[in-house]
């Protein structure tokens, strides 16, 4: 043990000085390490996140998209069969929904007060909207079902549009511009945040459904149906009625593909848990490589300081050293050089990882998961990189060394 | 405190064996200061190797300090070398990025032991003459000077025998009388030395010369330069 200690001082001082050679070994390691903290916080994070908001988005809820094989989120070619009177009839017809929630959105329509304007997401939807999406008005009210029965123009609208449009001013009861409509404003959400695609969900403003469909988006049909069930224990056969209802209404004849998409919580839980898949394996290759090659850089650089030291080897052998004392000495130097070069991997990418996030939003909590593998996996390199230079500088004849 | 018999030691060059030495028995006693001479090529760097414990004989008997050690593995050869032995060099062979007494203490790591490394450092150092070089490094000091770190080295595991190679084979005469100096004092405190050299000066100052020629014993005789001590 006092050996080893020994053994372990004359490492440390070999490495500290000669810098250069050190610094060189420690890069490859250092990059890699770096790297496999980087991507694997955000990719742990990532995951975190979208199960929260997946946990958010409710088990009770299905989402019914209008349109063949969609995608939460992916644009498509508009398709016109999905009608409010769908959503009503699923709500009185099907057993265990609880409630529906039609939706059309678009974004980036202009809205005016005054002489000041801003472009907005319109929702057009109905008074389950708020609890749908857990959320409510902060002040003043949310739609009610007479607005939707009266097509009242009244809004409400998100925190980013009222500070566009109102800066300081209390807007309930004011008057804004979408569509050249004017509506009278009823109420302000609470602040929502971005969604994963980073869209502002407080630059939208919410107006019941038949009013946009009649006066703003004079169209007839619906984007998407979001549906809660009662009992979500009976959820597959949920989703089954509200399809085999869906098809029978839209005159779907044996072997026509649907014309709507049936997303539920299931179904998005196995997306992300596939797509966190791929980025597990991602991850682990660009790491691999990245370590492979700091391995291969240590072990060059191990093999040409055997050789430059082979007088050291020599001296060290005549006084004493035994191979196996040889052998330690220079792997304790692989793998003290590794382990350094980790450390400050480590330290790099979770510094570049908190800029990362500062720029990019990305949900970047400081994980034990990445710094421990992180840390294994360079005294590991360190090994497998150390074993064959130090074999050799062991088993160098001593007489030759010397002379 | 070395007792040779009859050492063999062959060298495979391709197909071909090489002798190098062809039965070489010799003895050496406690204290005594011996030259070991001849021309390169006739074996006594071969034969300094093996009294070193850096090289085993073909076949023959060494004995060292009452320890045989033609049979020893590699661990053992290493631990007598570590306790029995004080090498110094031709070319010094000192750590580059090392101080002084960084050097010095190197035979003390591989041994086993206890206490302050530095203390015992300093005091060999102080011993011979380097008291104010301790923390300097190698290229900081003359050749003589590192020469004589290079003794202080050799000296610290207190060994049983001193063996140098070609000790002045890289200074300036001065130093070199400096550190054959040294070899004196050493001598006259008791220590067994061992010079191999090929400079006819430099062997004089020995009590007995052996000269080597074709890998056997040519010559063993007292130099009488010295207090009249018989070989």
């Amino acid at each position: 043990m006092m050996r080893m200690l020994r053994m372990g001082r004359q490492a440390l001082k070999a490495i500290a000085t000669n810098r250069t050679r050190t610094v060189l070994m420690m890069l490859g390691v250092l990059i890699g390490v770096a790297t496999l903290t980087v991507i694997a916080s955000s990719v742990i994070g990532a995951r975190a996140e979208v199960l929260a908001r997946v946990e958010k988005f409710g088990l009770q809820q299905i989402g019914v998209i209008a349109g063949a094989g969609r995608k939460p989120g992916v644009p498509q070619p508009v398709c016109t069969s999905l009608k409010l009177e769908d959503a009503q009839a699923i709500l009185s017809e099907i057993a265990n929904v609880k409630d529906v929630c039609p939706e059309i959105v678009r974004t980036d329509f202009p809205v005016k007060r005054g002489n000041k304007s801003t472009y907005a997401s319109i929702v057009a939807t109905n008074s389950s909207w708020a609890s749908m999406w857990g959320t409510g008005p902060e002040t003043g009210r949310f739609l009610s079902q007479e607005d939707e029965v009266y097509r009242a123009r009244v809004a409400v609208i998100g925190k980013t549009i009222r500070r566009d449009l109102f800066e300081y001013e209390d807007p309930v009861g004011k008057q804004i511009l979408i569509n050249n409509n004017p509506f009278e404003i009823i109420g302000v959400l609470e602040p929502r945040g971005t969604s994963p695609r980073g869209d502002d969900l407080d630059n939208q403003i919410v107006i019941p459904v038949s009013t946009g469909q009649k006066r703003v988006f004079r169209q007839d049909y619906l984007f998407a149906v979001k549906v809660e069930v009662s009992d979500s224990s009976e959820m597959s056969r949920t989703v089954n009625d509200v399809r085999e209802f869906l098809r029978e209404r839209h005159n779907l004849r044996e072997g026509v593909e649907d014309d709507f998409t049936i997303v539920t919580p299931t179904l998005i839980m196995t997306m992300m848990s596939s797509l966190s898949t791929t980025f597990s394996l991602f991850l682990i290759l660009v790491s691999g490589i990245s370590l492979v090659v700091g391995a291969i850089v240590i072990a060059n650089i191990m093999f040409m300081a055997v050789n430059e030291r082979r007088g050291e080897i020599g001296l060290r052998r005549a006084v004493g050293a035994r191979k196996r004392d040889i052998l330690v000495q220079f792997l304790l130097e692989a793998v003290c050089v590794a382990t350094t070069g980790g450390i400050l991997g480590i330290a790099l990418g979770l510094l570049g990882l908190k800029l990362l996030s500062g720029y990019m939003k990305l949900p970047a909590a400081i994980m034990w998961q990445p710094i421990v593998a992180g840390l294994v996996s360079a005294i590991v390199v360190g090994l497998i990189a150390g074993i064959q230079p130090a074999k050799k500088a062991a088993n160098s004849h001593p007489i030759e060394a010397l002379r | 405190m070395i007792k040779v018999e009859n050492l063999f030691r062959t060298f495979q060059k391709g197909s071909l064996e090489v002798q190098i030495l062809r039965g070489v028995s010799l003895r050496i006693r406690q204290g005594e200061f011996v030259s070991i001479m001849a021309p390169s090529g006739m074996g006594k760097s071969t034969l300094l190797n093996i009294l070193g414990c850096l090289d085993k004989p073909t076949s023959g008997s060494y004995i060292l300090d009452g320890i045989p050690v033609h049979n020893m593995d590699d661990d053992e050869l290493s631990r007598m070398r570590n306790r029995k032995i004080g090498f110094v060099f031709q070319s010094f062979h000192l750590l580059p990025r090392m101080t002084a007494w960084e050097n010095v203490i190197l035979p003390l790591i591989y041994g086993d032991f206890e206490g302050d490394m530095k203390d015992r450092a300093v005091r060999v150092l102080q011993a011979i003459g380097l008291a104010d070089r301790v923390d300097h490094l190698p290229r900081e000091l003359s050749g003589g000077q590192q020469q004589r770190v290079a003794i202080a080295r050799a000296l610290i595991n207190s060994p049983a025998i001193i063996l140098a190679d070609e000790p002045t084979g890289n200074l300036d005469s001065s130093s070199g009388r400096e550190v054959m100096k040294i070899f004196h004092e050493l001598h006259a405190v008791g220590t067994t030395m061992v010079v191999v050299t090929h400079d006819k000066e430099v062997a004089l100052q020995a009590d007995r010369i052996i000269e080597m020629k074709d890998g056997r014993i040519s010559d063993d005789h007292a130099t009488g330069s010295r207090s009249g001590e018989a070989a």
